[in-house]
């Protein structure tokens, strides 16, 4: 019979001849002398069967005794019990995860949604009172999220349209068809490029920032030092940064539109031969106004989602300094996401509206 | 006259790991100008009860009810936080009339005149014209005090104001509190976990148990002014609202 004490005995002789089995390609357990065998042996044969099971060596049990028969059936029982166990738990945990993070997701954009009506009702009432709007911190936030933002907002757009216009008019030539490239950088420029880049900047820029501005006074208490004084938050701290982003986005994307227009221009004299004036002459006749000023629109609509979105997720904040970090990063991420899903929708509105877009 | 009504205040905060159930029902009346001292241990739902009555938390269920000013006005709350809470970006005299600007029906003169006895009140007045990073803890806290007082607030609520100090000058912050309140005849609410300073400013005692925060006590504090913190009535109560803290607020929840 096989005891605990053979244990070392047993895993030597698996180990030193494990290689003969799985080049026979089979293996016989003959326990015809053995009328039983102790379960930790038992189970180091009985994972050996499975390792050569796993590697297609068939295993089988001659002269195997009940107990033995028992305790192989005891060890695969309790092996696959565990596996489905694991297995459930996991499916379980995914699914749990996952509904979570669809609730929070959910929960998030339904407080957005009443904190947006909120500032929505702070802002009309200021409308009706202009006086009683902050327009020192209004001059300050256009300062800090508009004049600041020129540079990297006619850089970049002004690159993309260097970019843009070289590669599509490269393709173009191909066809003889470079003459098409101004039409083509204007309205990806002015649709949706320029709009587009100048929100995401914005959102990085002046979403995180406000995020973090209101994050910071929430964990100091200085939000409910303002709410315990009778201040209306709303009027106070949200209204003043969205009636600057409104002032200052259509602006940012007018530019961004000129800036990616120009590098366009650029690419075209330099790498395509294509003549200023034809370049100009073509995006003249590609463009009308209401491409320009439905790119000012977009950016209105871009200028409250990023206000709104910045200073909920400041609002948010509750514990230290940790909570105001990943205020910010959220403020970014869902600014971002709803910017496109905004973009997306109004899309879907340009096409009926803009003349020669329809199918 | 109830300066303050609690009845029935509970409130429950609803967290990703589960629902924590912070207070109450909690009920009392606060006399007009009482002094009142909440005493409590950590996390037993003092600042969550403080937060409340000032609206900052809406409660579950229960309500708040302030008495209206004579003239039928809405009366007024002032807060002092455990931080301060000042406004980094501006100065001491900027932050105190900030209140009374927001307002917008007091003129600049009588702004001025009432920042100013404010600060002299709270012996501030030598640094009216620094920002709150240049001044020590403890004369944040009294920039804090000045900015809730200014506004002559009909109920004070203090919460743990001077917990983050030492010894030295959290006692000397008690004295100008204790003679500050006696002076504004105002209805003070006063939380803190230390006993002794419950006992050193209050005119009665409420003990809360632990998490949710529900009424184990209430002592009168009977001492007469000025108080002594060696005096035998002053050890006697001390030693008597210790006893209750432990037989009752320590003991297993």
């Amino acid at each position: 019979m096989l005891e605990t004490d053979d244990t070392d005995y047993l895993r030597e002789f698996i180990e030193k001849n494990k290689a003969v089995f799985f080049d026979a390609g089979k293996m016989k357990l003959d326990f015809s002398d053995s009328p039983g065998i102790d379960s930790v042996p038992g189970e180091i044969l009985y994972q050996f069967c499975r390792q050569l099971a796993r590697a297609g060596v068939k295993c089988t049990r001659i002269g195997a005794s009940k107990s033995i028969d028992t305790l192989f059936a005891s060890f695969k029982r309790h092996e696959s019990a565990s596996i489905s166990k694991k297995q459930q738990v996991g499916m379980h945990e995914h699914f749990e995860d996952l509904g979570e993070g669809v609730s929070t997701f959910l929960n998030t954009l339904s407080g957005l949604w009443f904190f947006a009506g909120e500032t929505m009702n702070a802002f009309i009432g200021l409308i009706l009172r202009p006086l009683k709007i902050r327009w020192a911190m209004v001059f300050y936030y256009m300062e800090e999220s508009g004049v600041k933002a020129i540079p990297i907002v006619a850089t970049l757009t002004w690159l993309l349209g260097v970019v843009l216009g070289y590669q599509s008019g490269f393709q173009m030539r191909i066809f003889g068809a470079e003459t098409f490239m101004p039409a083509l950088l204007g309205y990806s420029i002015t649709w949706e490029i320029g709009p587009m880049l100048a929100a995401v900047l914005v959102a990085g820029r002046s979403g995180s920032a406000f995020a973090a501005e209101i994050g910071t006074m929430q964990v100091r208490q200085e939000v409910d030092a303002l709410r315990v004084m009778g201040f209306d938050t709303f009027s106070y701290l949200v209204t003043p940064k969205m009636i600057a982003l409104l002032c200052v986005m259509p602006f940012l994307v007018l530019l961004a539109n000129c800036a990616g227009i120009f590098g366009g221009l650029l690419a075209g004299t330099l790498f395509l031969d294509l003549p200023a004036s034809t370049f100009i002459s073509e995006l003249g006749k590609a463009l009308i106004p209401l491409d320009i000023i439905w790119g000012m629109i977009k950016s209105i609509i871009y200028a409250v989602i990023i206000a709104n979105v910045g200073c909920f997720m400041g609002m948010r904040v509750r514990g230290g300094a940790a909570a105001v970090g990943k205020a910010t990063t959220a403020a970014v991420v869902l600014s971002i996401f709803l910017v496109i899903i905004a973009d997306a929708l109004l899309s879907l509105l340009f096409v009926h509206i803009r003349p020669g877009l329809s199918l | 006259m109830t300066a303050l009504s609690v009845t029935g205040l509970a409130k429950t905060f609803r967290e990703k790991s589960g629902d924590v159930h912070a207070l109450g029902p909690v009920s009392f009346d606060v006399p007009q100008g009482s002094f009142l001292c909440v005493l409590g241990p950590t996390g037993c739902g003092k600042t969550t009860l403080l937060r409340t009555i000032a609206g900052l938390e809406v409660p579950d269920s229960g309500s708040v009810d302030l008495m209206f000013r004579a003239d039928g006005r809405q009366p007024v709350v002032g807060y002092v936080f455990q931080q301060g809470a000042l406004f980094p970006w501006m100065s001491i005299h900027d932050n105190v009339e900030f209140p009374l600007r927001a307002r917008g029906n007091i003129d600049r003169i009588t702004r001025r005149m009432r920042v100013g006895a404010i600060l002299e009140m709270v012996g501030l007045s030598d640094f009216s014209s620094s920002y709150p990073h240049q001044l020590s803890g403890g004369m944040q806290q009294r920039a804090a005090l000045a900015r809730s007082l200014v506004m002559q607030p009909d109920i004070l609520l203090l919460d743990e104001p001077f917990s983050s100090l030492d010894t030295r000058t959290s006692q000397d912050l008690q004295e100008n509190l204790r003679n500050t309140w006696k002076e504004a005849a105002t209805t003070v609410v006063f939380v803190t976990h230390n006993i002794e300073e419950a006992v050193y400013l209050a005119g009665e005692v409420v003990v809360l148990g632990h998490r949710p925060g529900r009424i184990v006590r209430r002592q009168t504090i009977d001492l007469t002014d000025p108080r002594s913190r060696l005096s035998r009535e002053f050890t006697n109560y001390l030693v008597s609202l210790r006893r209750t803290f432990k037989e009752l607020v320590e003991e297993p929840e």
